[in-house]
């Protein structure tokens, strides 16, 4: 490389290694300090002061909401791969009983219109085992089975040790009086799941399901903000839990 | 295949990027536990709102998730690795909620490239000081020079763009980010002694 220009590139280093640099500018840098030692070895130098910066910041604490997502989307991306609908056709019977049950029991839901075109992904991957799981020797269960009237929603579940998390996508924004709620069906009887959930930006949600022991069903529904005792609204998505 | 994550948590960064390359989420798990902290600070002091931030680290996680593979211990740490990532993307978040086209091409692969493997000693010695002490690494700057660093680091603005935002020469702010690094990296090296 051209040692001469080397006086007009120290120059510029420290506005590289910032960021501070036009992309022409910053190419044409790495181009010359390739064959420069002298810029290397600021470039060197330097890095530690550079990699201060952002170690320096003031300390927040990220909401533990953040990391539910994060681990949920890299969970949904982990789980095997959603095979194609009518697979768990039987399955899929034992969520439209639930919802049949629903619409005409004390709760008051009308029967999902539609219900039994509304499959939107059905799949079920039961009882694949992963090596050395972590604190199981069961392994991970994931299953989908969904059904419901929003439509473009995607659900999975992963189920682990006797609990379980849900995964939605493609999930509207709601209003900022809804939240979602989920429910289980366990011996026939609906029980709300504590947490209360809404969609990311990008219509991805995700749930905790603390106590999977016996349950047979899984439903989301949105309520208004503060949840509610027993469903009050369609199901966004019915998710038929294998035994 | 998955490891239990006690075992995860014994490993060191770098042996843990290439279970996360193998789509370990255990592995992915403790990584985000040990570095979740410093990025969405890092996210926060850039975009400077709260609903921004986690966008921004959760897209620095995810994209660090799918692309761990990649990471070359020959090229840094994984840290420097990570904040850089996460500092890209805040930066490219702040010029599109500004409306304005990104100026500079930042990807990950380019973070990487700009991360010399050197120093990794310092480094880790670096991470054991306090927030605090860094803090005041670049509060005991000049006004004028941790000002033309905080614009360019933080704001993403380029030496030019501060030029003129602060109505001096090109070669006075040049000067400054340059004595400014200077400063910081030689109390650094006072502080390793």
């Amino acid at each position: 490389m051209n040692e001469g220009n080397h006086e007009h590139w120290s120059e510029e280093v420290a506005a590289y290694m910032l960021g501070a640099l036009e992309p022409a500018e910053a190419a044409e840098l790495e181009r010359h300090a390739e064959g420069c030692e002298h810029c290397q070895a600021e470039i060197r130098w330097l890095t530690p002061a550079i990699n201060a910066l952002p170690e320096g910041v003031e300390r927040l604490q990220p909401p533990r909401e953040l990391r539910e997502r994060v681990m949920a989307e890299v969970r949904f991306d982990a789980a095997p791969e959603e095979v194609a609908a009518g697979e768990s056709t039987g399955l899929f019977g034992r969520a439209g009983a639930w919802l049949r049950e629903l619409g005409s029991g004390p709760m008051g839901l009308r029967p999902v219109a539609g219900f039994a075109a509304a499959v939107l992904v059905v799949a079920a991957v039961a009882g694949f085992a992963i090596g050395g799981g972590i604190g199981s020797d069961e392994g991970t269960q994931t299953s989908t089975v969904v059904s419901g009237e929003a439509p473009g929603v995607t659900a999975k579940m992963v189920s682990e040790d006797g609990s379980g998390t849900l995964h939605l996508g493609n999930v509207k924004q709601l209003p900022s009086d809804r939240v979602l709620e989920a429910w289980v069906q366990r011996d026939g009887e609906v029980e709300p799941v504590e947490a209360l959930f809404v969609p990311d930006r990008k219509g991805k949600a995700s749930t905790e399901l603390p106590d999977m022991d016996g349950v047979e069903v899984v439903m989301v529904t949105t309520e208004p903000r503060g949840g509610s005792e027993s469903p009050t609204s369609s199901p966004l998505v019915t998710i038929t839990v294998p035994q | 295949m998955t490891i239990r994550r006690e075992k995860a948590e014994r490993l060191a960064d770098e042996e843990l990027m290439p279970l996360i390359g193998e789509k370990d989420p255990e592995a992915f798990e403790v990584f985000y536990d040990r570095h979740g902290g410093v990025a969405y600070s890092l996210a926060y002091r850039i975009v400077g709102e709260k609903a921004a931030a986690e966008d921004v680290t959760q897209e620095a996680f995810i994209s660090i998730w799918k692309s761990g593979a990649r990471f070359d211990r020959a090229r840094g740490s994984v840290r420097s690795w990570m904040l850089s990532i996460v500092r890209n993307r805040a930066i490219d978040a702040l010029r599109s909620r500004a409306g304005k086209a990104p100026k500079l091409t930042f990807d990950d692969d380019a973070a990487l490239e700009q991360r010399p493997a050197e120093e990794l000693t310092e480094e880790e010695a670096m991470r054991n000081e306090t927030a605090g002490e860094l803090r005041g690494a670049l509060g005991e700057l000049p006004g004028e020079q941790s000002k033309v660093i905080e614009l360019a680091y933080f704001g993403g603005f380029s030496q030019s763009e501060i030029s003129r935002m602060l109505g001096v020469p090109l070669g006075t702010v040049k000067g400054r980010m340059r004595l400014g690094l200077e400063k910081i990296r030689g109390e650094l090296a006072e502080g390793l002694a």
